[in-house]
């Protein structure tokens, strides 16, 4: 049978050997899926500029809270927007722009710092905790206690004793905070570690921590990068709040949140003031959730083809 | 049933003194207990008078539970002396006599700074704190006691009342106008008086008693007369050492009386406040919910999730700021609460509508959740197979499931409305329950923080517990114990 509109192909030797399928790697996936999603790009930059002018302005403006040099000049006080003041001037004649960029810098430090440490006390604890019927007898009962100590009652205590200050902050707030990070994952844990596939590892003698850190913990990646994109900017909200409550950051520290706390109350005279902060930290919480959450749509395994 | 309840309440006793136990500590052994005179003007006006001083810093920590604390002035008047001045003395026998008897008891014997003469005190163990905590947490009038006096009477208004004489309070059972009718002093939950703040009120007292202007009623008082009064009578408790004007008003020594006031109290105004917003964030959060659930991925999904994570990811201050200024700008309704004070809803508006914009977001989120989940089950696709309408699935068996988990969180969420909300509290200057802990804890109000946390504590057992069975009431399926254990344990003698 001859066809004019056919002819052979030449053998090739080395294609007989790879396999059609594509090859399958989970974090190129997971990197295809989250920079391919629609706005991916512009996030990533407006979060790299914001990340980056953070650390940077701060340097250039070399601003710090505890000078202010323009105190007796009523002719700086909340001057208008100009050039030179981007957002303007505030009571004491500093300008709105290098405040704000110290401030943000300074959550985003907080945001990820103690998101950081919280994950992967909660990670580690709670994975640990799921598996193990004993101690989640006691785990539970000291979740349950502390759960019902008001956080601004430890963290003003704590704050108390340690002093004000950044690292103190910190620490106050990861002391009891990666304790709901742990349970989440527990009650994970506690829903697949009785699967087969588990079951099979345990009859053939995998130790504990190659079971937790094999078997389970690779199936929660999506779980643990959703409540990893949550954490970030309610970490940053916390600050807010415990800096407007007056228990938060030392003086030396800008803040976004005394800021707003402090510029509230011109509200209605320079509104200005107010709406620096506020969208700045928009900015920053939104982008960053929105990533998170894009990071955890790309980590779930059942979504990639 | 009865025994699952006993084996929860029992272990909810136990958190609940564990939560004790960590708060008691942290506070009176963390922080120095000259703070509580942070903000105290008295010790300013004592500066002058080192011996006054010694002894008002004593008594007050006495009085706060830090510790035990006796003068020797006491202590000659205790032990009868005849001549008090010569007992006072530093060097008399009386003085060894105290010095030697509290340095064995484990007393730190010092000298008043100027008279030179003594006084002990020892530090109060955790562990008594606690314990006198619990055991002063209900009190009951002694009726039974010999000269209670107990019968029934009419009150200043002629109204039928219990009357006691030899109680702490005088009308033990009253009925007035105001809900529920009747009331009670026979037994009282105490959990401290207030210091520095809310001076000589009991905790309970500043959370739950009403606030505001005073009411002026008349009254007949205990001598005939009939005035006008701002004291609320049936109130009153027994004077211990009254001046001979109150004793003249109230011969039967019934004269500490607390004040009338007309608006609602601490709790009240933040259970409006919050009940409100619930309604208004339940009311239009579920239906947006479901609407979002079933219109997946279309504009409408879209739009309700944008403002679900704006709304999730801006801190609470920046919009309430905003919708004070909008209100008040272009609503005309007032961006404080004392500007109409708690008689007048307008003052309710803007905080109720700051609180529930934001819960908005989180009932939208949850709802939409729970319904998307459902719809993707099984159960779904069988009946769309037999030939249910969409409609039907949606609201008979879709919406019927998705409902219980946010079923399970509406006990806590209107119980936690009495907790307050901190911020929209602050921003309005609300008197409601959410500044009451930081505020106290600013001042070093120890009895206030532990009340409070107290409170709170109660308040997230109760809820959990609730919940709990809200859910198993409209979920057949779920059961808080095992029935059929249950079962077998009873039939075995």
């Amino acid at each position: 049978m001859r066809d004019p509109r056919f002819e052979f192909a030449p053998k090739d030797g080395r294609a007989t050997e790879t396999i059609a399928a594509p090859t399958y790697s989970y974090w190129r996936t997971v990197a295809e899926q989250f920079f391919n999603k629609k706005g991916m790009p512009a996030l990533i930059a407006v979060v790299a500029s914001v990340a980056l002018a953070a650390f940077l302005q701060p340097l250039m403006s070399g601003y710090d809270p505890r000078v202010v040099p323009h105190i007796n000049d009523p002719s700086m006080r909340f001057l208008g927007i100009s050039r030179q003041f981007p957002f303007g001037t505030d009571d004491v004649g500093n300008s709105v722009w290098d405040v704000v960029w110290a401030g943000t810098r300074t959550s985003l430090v907080i945001g990820f710092l103690v998101t950081g440490i919280n994950s992967l006390l909660g990670i580690l604890v709670g994975a640990f905790w799921g598996f193990s019927k004993k101690m989640d007898a006691v785990m539970l009962e000291v979740y349950n206690v502390v759960n019902s100590v008001p956080d601004i009652l430890l963290i003003t205590v704590l704050m108390y004793l340690l002093g004000a200050g950044f690292w103190q902050l910190v620490f106050a707030m990861c002391v009891t905070g990666w304790m709901s990070g742990a349970y989440f994952i527990r009650t994970q844990v506690m829903m697949i570690r009785d699967r087969e596939y588990n079951l099979v590892s345990r009859t053939l003698g995998t130790p504990l921590y190659k079971m937790v850190t094999r078997n389970v913990l690779p199936y929660l990646v999506s779980v643990i990068t959703t409540i990893i994109a949550g954490q970030i900017p309610a970490a940053i909200s916390m600050e807010v709040m415990l800096s407007f409550l007056g228990i938060g950051l030392s003086v030396e520290t800008a803040s976004l949140g005394r800021m707003i706390s402090k510029y509230s109350s011109y509200f209605s005279g320079y509104p200005h003031l107010f709406w620096a902060p506020v969208s700045m930290l928009a900015i920053v919480t939104v982008s960053l959730y929105l990533m998170g959450q894009a990071i955890a749509d790309a980590s779930d395994p059942k979504k990639h083809r | 049933m009865k025994s699952y309840l006993i084996m929860r309440l029992l272990r909810s006793f136990i958190s609940l003194t564990l939560v004790m136990s960590i708060v008691f500590s942290l506070i009176y052994t963390a922080i120095p207990k000259d703070r509580v005179f942070y903000t105290d003007t008295n010790i300013e006006k004592l500066q002058k008078r080192p011996d006054d001083l010694t002894n008002y810093k004593h008594l007050q920590w006495a009085r706060l539970g830090f510790t035990e604390y006796k003068t020797l002035a006491e202590f000659c008047r205790e032990s009868g002396a005849l001549d008090l001045s010569a007992c006072n003395d530093s060097g008399s026998d009386d003085a060894r006599l105290f010095f030697e008897k509290y340095l064995s008891l484990g007393f730190t014997v010092e000298a008043f700074p100027q008279s030179g003469t003594l006084f002990a005190y020892r530090e109060i163990p955790n562990y008594r704190r606690i314990l006198n905590f619990w055991g002063n947490l209900f009190q009951v009038e002694n009726v039974f006691a010999k000269g209670s006096g107990l019968h029934f009477g009419r009150d200043f208004n002629g109204n039928l009342a219990l009357i006691g004489r030899g109680t702490r309070h005088k009308y033990l059972i009253y009925a007035n106008g105001a809900f529920p009718f009747i009331h009670q002093n026979l037994v009282r939950i105490s959990l401290g008086q207030s210091y520095p703040t809310y001076r000589g009120q009991d905790v309970v007292q500043v959370i739950s008693g009403r606030q505001g202007r005073k009411v002026v009623q008349q009254a007949r008082l205990g001598n005939g007369e009939v005035v006008e009064t701002a004291l609320d009578l049936h109130s009153c408790r027994y004077n211990e050492n009254p001046s001979l004007q109150l004793l003249g008003m109230f011969p039967d020594g019934f004269s500490d009386c607390s004040p009338m006031r007309r608006g609602p109290s601490m709790l009240a105004i933040s259970f409006i406040l919050g009940f409100g917003s619930l309604v208004l964030s339940y009311g239009i959060g579920l239906p947006l919910g479901v609407l979002m659930a079933s219109h997946q991925g279309k504009w409408i999904d879209r739009l309700g999730q944008a403002y679900i994570i704006v709304m999730m990811s801006v801190p609470s201050l920046a919009y309430v700021v905003l919708i004070r200024y909008l209100g008040g700008r272009y609503g005309g309704l007032p961006t404080m609460f004392a500007l109409y004070g708690s008689q007048d809803i307008r003052s309710f508006m803007l905080p109720t509508l700051s609180l529930a914009i934001g819960s908005v977001a989180g009932r939208m989120m949850w709802m939409r959740r729970y319904m998307v989940d459902q719809s993707s089950q099984d159960y779904v696709r069988f009946a769309r197979a037999t030939g249910l309408g969409e409609g039907r699935i949606f609201s008979r068996h879709i919406f019927r499931n998705a409902i219980g988990p946010i079923a399970h969180g509406l006990p806590a969420a209107v119980i936690f409305t009495l907790s307050g909300a901190l911020i929209t509290e602050s921003v309005y200057g609300i008197p409601g329950m959410g500044k009451l802990l930081p505020d106290s804890i600013a001042v070093y109000n120890n009895t206030m923080v532990i009340g409070i946390t107290f409170f709170f504590t109660v308040l997230s057992i109760l809820s959990t517990l609730l919940g709990d069975m809200l859910l198993a009431i409209l979920d057949p399926r779920i059961a808080l114990y095992d029935k059929h254990k249950a079962g077998k344990r009873r039939k075995k003698p």
